[in-house]
């Protein structure tokens, strides 16, 4: 894991969206009213002061003003998402400390990310664990929410003061991207511009990336260069890459399943046609990021997502042997499995009515006696003609 | 309004006898915010022509953050600059 963090690191100095990171709270755009509505309820805190809801659609900027005003104010923050929030037990764990014994972690500031997550009957107390702490706040705390329409919030909302945010008008995106591109001395043509801003749908982050995906992509700026790559051009254009930033604009472009993006390089890479230490060495990074995806699923911890392209990049060594495969067998194995399976599926079928054992029983045991006994001709069936082509390329093979 | 309903855009509550306008699957709304709605710039005050903005098709007015930013100021050199100056003028709280 270190190995990776050290590149990730690396990476995320060339991201625009953390490059760009706002600073202080008047770096943001939009929300200008919710933004001061923050500020003027983190002037006034005091002891009890009911904590704060911020609700908006992702990627508005709801985190950076929690971690932002934290820091404009002097404040600890003790960062906590839904999956740290499951269970009572484990609410406790880790706010007790801070909620009783203050002095002694200077100011802390508890911010509780994508409370809408929590789960209502799979969460062990977790939400009611929660509200008992928001009923009686002894720090400020800030909860963040997607959406707070829903049943599982209705509590929550009873014991807090909701600033809502909302999307960014797109004409404003406009201005603050092309601010961007200014600072980085690029340029976007105005309908590759409009299309990134309704793409990203108010999503500041994901207008970032995208711009800086298309700005340093393997396409040119066309009208489609940024529309979502299939699997099989984003694969062949990976490995085909001139670049490595190349190379990673083409993974960032691949905006499918992680599941399947691990799949695709897993039967691509398998099917070709490259030596034993290059082939290890590949699937030793396809494990890692099998790994990754694995404790998302188990933990439901999608922050982990974002390093799922920073482990794949490291696939990338301008290999134009490997082409995208969509199975993860060679084709002559595959023709093998779809014709002969058939054909001994078949076979089976009959043999095991004749000798009163299942058809896997008689696949799996007898069907290697069958064909030695056949091949030393000890052994006659009356079986239809079409068994005797099959019948002599497994009794090759057996040898 | 024969009950009780709620505004799908400005989420308030529409009591009984008070005109709200409803549609079937929609939902009900109050009647001025039912009018359309332009966006105010926030660099000139001036409303931020909305009916003629190159996102009118993607921008969803009553569900965006309410002040934007009109096409001539948008076209000014440093116009995010004089954006955050405004903004900071008017809510100074964001600047404290």
């Amino acid at each position: 894991m270190v190995r990776v963090s050290l590149q990730t690191s690396q990476v995320i100095k060339l991201m625009w969206s953390e490059k760009y990171r706002p600073q202080i709270i008047s770096d943001m755009v939009g929300n200008e009213e919710p933004r001061a509505a923050i500020m003027e309820w983190f002037a006034k805190w005091k002891k009890g002061t009911k904590p704060l809801l911020l609700v908006g659609p992702p990627g508005i900027g709801k985190t950076t003003m929690a971690y932002l005003v934290a820091k404009q104010f002097g404040y600890d923050m003790i960062g906590l998402n839904a999956s740290d929030v499951r269970s009572k037990s484990r609410i406790n764990e880790i706010l007790t400390p801070v909620l009783g014994n203050v002095s002694v972690l200077g100011i802390p500031m508890i911010f509780v990310d994508e409370v809408d997550g929590i789960h209502g009957r799979g969460d062990y107390g977790g939400a009611a664990a929660l509200v008992d702490i928001l009923k009686e706040p002894t720090v400020p705390i800030v909860i963040a929410a997607n959406d707070d329409s829903l049943e599982k919030m209705k509590n929550i909302k009873k014991v807090v003061t909701t600033i809502s945010f909302k999307r960014i008008p797109p004409r404003l995106l406009r201005v603050y991207l092309e601010n961007i591109l200014k600072k980085e001395n690029v340029k976007l043509s105005p309908g590759s511009l409009i299309k990134v801003i309704d793409k990203s749908r108010g999503d500041i982050r994901s207008m970032i990336n995208l711009t800086q995906s298309l700005i340093n992509g393997f396409n040119p700026q066309t009208e489609i260069s940024f529309e979502k790559i299939n699997v099989e051009d984003g694969v062949n254009a990976f490995f085909k890459a001139n670049s490595i930033d190349e190379a990673r604009s083409v993974l960032y472009s691949m905006q499918i399943n992680p599941r399947d993006k691990i799949n695709a390089f897993y039967s691509s890479i398998v099917t070709s046609d490259i030596d034993n230490p290059t082939l290890a060495k590949y699937l030793e990074t396809i494990s890692d990021a099998d790994m990754i995806y694995g404790k998302i699923m188990k933990t439901q911890n999608w922050r982990l997502l974002r390093y799922l392209n920073d482990i794949l990049i490291k696939l990338y060594q301008n290999d134009d042997r490997i082409r995208y495969t969509k199975y993860n067998l060679s084709w002559p194995l595959l023709n093998r499995i779809r014709w002969d399976g058939a054909k001994i599926k078949s076979l089976s079928s009959v043999m095991a009515k004749k000798l009163h054992l299942s058809s896997s029983a008689f696949v799996s045991i007898c069907l290697p006696y069958v064909l030695f006994c056949i091949k030393n001709k000890t052994l006659e069936l009356e079986l239809e003609e079409t068994f005797g082509d099959i019948i002599e390329k497994e009794m090759e093979l057996i040898q | 309004m024969k009950f009780p309903g709620t505004c799908i855009v400005c989420n308030e509550k529409i009591p009984v006898n008070e005109i709200g306008l409803w549609a079937k699957g929609l939902g009900v709304k109050h009647e001025k915010c039912a009018q359309i709605n332009e966006l105010q710039c926030i660099v000139c005050g001036s409303p931020a022509g909305c009916p003629q903005c190159e996102f009118q098709e993607n921008c969803d007015i009553p569900h965006v953050s309410q002040l934007c930013i009109c096409k001539k100021c948008s076209e000014e050199n440093d116009a995010f600059s004089s954006y955050q100056k405004l903004v900071n003028k008017k809510f100074p709280i964001l600047n404290s």
